[in-house]
């Protein structure tokens, strides 16, 4: 295994230059206890566009986007280093404010996680936390953020209804409306719609196109058709190492290195 | 082929063995029940002709004369009960909080769980002798509800405790980090998001600890010990419903007698009354 990894190539610098990049990750590395899970990788995200991650499981694609947010911080043992600049300032810095941070870059998961309580109150929930909304402008912000999510239409009349009794297309519909609330400027996507149907995909890759026109979107995802459909920008991640990134047309099209095309037209992973 | 030169043993030992463990596991099965059968069946026999409604509103009878009743000692009861479950909940909830979310691996974590497993087979005949030290010969130096009460919640706590933990364990991590990424601090990820998504867990730990203490009679002893007033206040000592079922089980009055086997009946229903709930609670969270 580890004779593998140093035989890969090393990219540090990407080929595709980001102008003016919302979010840059500079010699990021990784650990879960003594193993190393990312090696000193540098990606730049371009704001109001979509970047996908690709890459075989266990290459670390999740654990890069999880770093954006801190939230591996959660799990002992689990630790990185390197920067990753937001607005000129490191967010792995000891004194960012993760409050601040969490708010600015929202986060959906693989599994839709609806929170114990009616609908509009999973929207209002993290609302009431972060804002001092009147009565009148939490209930405009829910309406809001439930329209931005392509749910509105379906949940109007059942605001009180429990948000489990979704169906599991419109529960990841709930958690995204649930993330916009917060008026976030970054969306990280872990997998977002390897759990649900083809028909309820569709909408959410839909939903995500008309999103960008206003927040920046990363899209970690085992779906190359997924990539190549939605996506500005995609890295290709092989066993920790960015191996490649450039914009998705290219990098689909006329990969530069063996692995992504290895990887792209479905020899490995 | 080859299959019939094996060693084949012959299939009837095998089954001569499994009719055998069968046989006594059915057989210890029914002893079990039958005991408890005959448990019930003394109680409520014995039990039910006290039973009305100026059983449960009535002083205690005078020795020898009068039915009388058990109001006392379940008013007495009920208060301590509260007072334990005022303070043993709110710590045993927290406890529990603190081993499931906070010191998964940490050293100190590990030793309050071992003290709590400790705590959860200490003979309630101790905790009663400690609370008696500590308490009733302090200060007042007199037998006491709230001595009667502190040494009640030693005996929830640990339970609480644990049910809290295996619950708040049971909610998926993911419930968790999508809490946490949206900002949303810790403590109020614990309060407003985990306590509501395994509140069904939490309120079987605190019915579990009640059920628990219900039928304690050796900590009331040394502590509440009893008395023939209406508890006011549990500065005295307290009437209570096992203390009372000891004392007057055991005096030569027969109506005495009658009144500890209707307040051992009472007892009794409360217990199967928190069974069922339980398992309601338990039933709908599995269905969920």
């Amino acid at each position: 295994m580890n004779q593998t990894i140093e035989s890969i190539p090393h990219t540090t610098v990407s080929e595709t230059v980001i102008d003016d990049p919302i979010l840059s990750a500079q010699d990021l590395c990784f650990w879960y206890g003594n193993s190393q899970a990312l090696f000193e990788n540098n990606l730049d995200i371009a704001p109001r566009k979509i970047t996908a991650i690709i890459g075989p499981s266990g290459c670390g694609k999740s654990t890069h986007i999880r770093v954006y947010n801190r939230i591996f911080e959660q799990y002992r043992g689990q630790r990185a280093s390197g920067r990753v600049l937001m607005d000129g300032l490191d967010l792995l810095a000891p004194d960012t404010d993760i409050i601040t941070l969490r708010r600015r870059i929202g986060m959906i998961f693989q599994k839709p996680t609806p929170f114990p309580m009616s609908i509009f109150e999973n929207v209002a929930y993290g609302v009431r936390l972060h804002f001092s909304f009147t009565k009148r402008e939490l209930e405009q912000k829910v309406e809001e953020s439930l329209r931005a999510a392509a749910l509105w239409s379906e949940v109007k009349d059942l605001l009180h209804r429990p948000g489990t009794a979704l169906s599991g297309g419109q529960q990841q519909r709930l958690c995204i409306a649930r993330a916009l609330a917060m008026s976030p400027e970054i969306l990280l996507m872990d997998e977002p719609t390897s759990a649900i149907d083809p028909v309820a995909t569709a909408r959410i890759e839909e939903l995500m196109l008309e999103l960008k026109q206003r927040l920046t979107i990363v899209i970690v995802t085992h779906n190359m058709q997924q990539a190549a459909r939605i996506s500005d920008y995609t890295a290709f991640f092989y066993q920790g190492r960015i191996i490649e990134f450039g914009p998705t047309a290219r990098l689909f099209t006329k990969p530069t290195h063996p692995q992504t095309e290895e990887y792209i037209t479905g020899r490995f992973g | 082929m080859a299959e019939l030169r094996l060693p084949h043993r012959s299939p009837g030992a095998r089954k001569a063995m499994d009719v055998f463990i069968r046989f006594f596991s059915v057989t210890s099965a029914t002893i079990g029940i039958f005991f408890l059968c005959w448990i019930l069946w003394v109680v409520l026999k014995r039990g039910h002709s006290v039973l009305s409604l100026s059983f449960f509103t009535s002083a205690p009878p005078s020795p020898g004369e009068g039915t009388g009743g058990i109001y006392y000692a379940l008013v007495g009861t009920l208060k301590m009960t509260g007072l334990a479950c005022l303070m043993g909940v709110p710590l045993g909830l927290l406890t529990g909080v603190h081993l499931a979310e906070f010191g998964r691996h940490s050293w100190f974590a590990a030793a309050v769980r071992f003290c709590v497993n400790l705590l959860m087979g200490i003979p309630s005949i101790l905790v009663g002798l400690f609370a008696y030290t500590v308490i009733v010969l302090s200060v007042p130096k007199h037998y006491s509800g709230y001595a009667g009460a502190f040494a009640l919640a030693i005996i929830m706590l640990p339970t609480v405790a644990r049910t809290t933990e295996d619950m708040l364990l049971l909610v998926p991590d993911t419930l968790r980090e999508s809490t946490l990424a949206l900002g949303i601090p810790r403590w109020r990820m614990i309060t407003g998001i985990l306590f509501r998504a395994a509140r069904k867990g939490l309120l079987t730990g605190v019915l579990l600890s009640i059920s628990r203490v219900s039928g304690e009679t050796a900590p009331l002893l040394f502590t509440a010990l009893n008395n023939n007033y209406y508890p006011k206040n549990l500065g005295r000592p307290t009437a209570n419903l096992t203390v009372t079922i000891y004392n007057y089980a055991m005096s030569p009055y027969e109506n005495w007698q009658r009144v500890a086997w209707g307040a051992s009946l009472v007892i009794m229903a409360f217990l199967l009354g928190i069974t069922v709930l339980l398992r309601t609670l338990l039933r709908e969270r599995s269905h969920r």
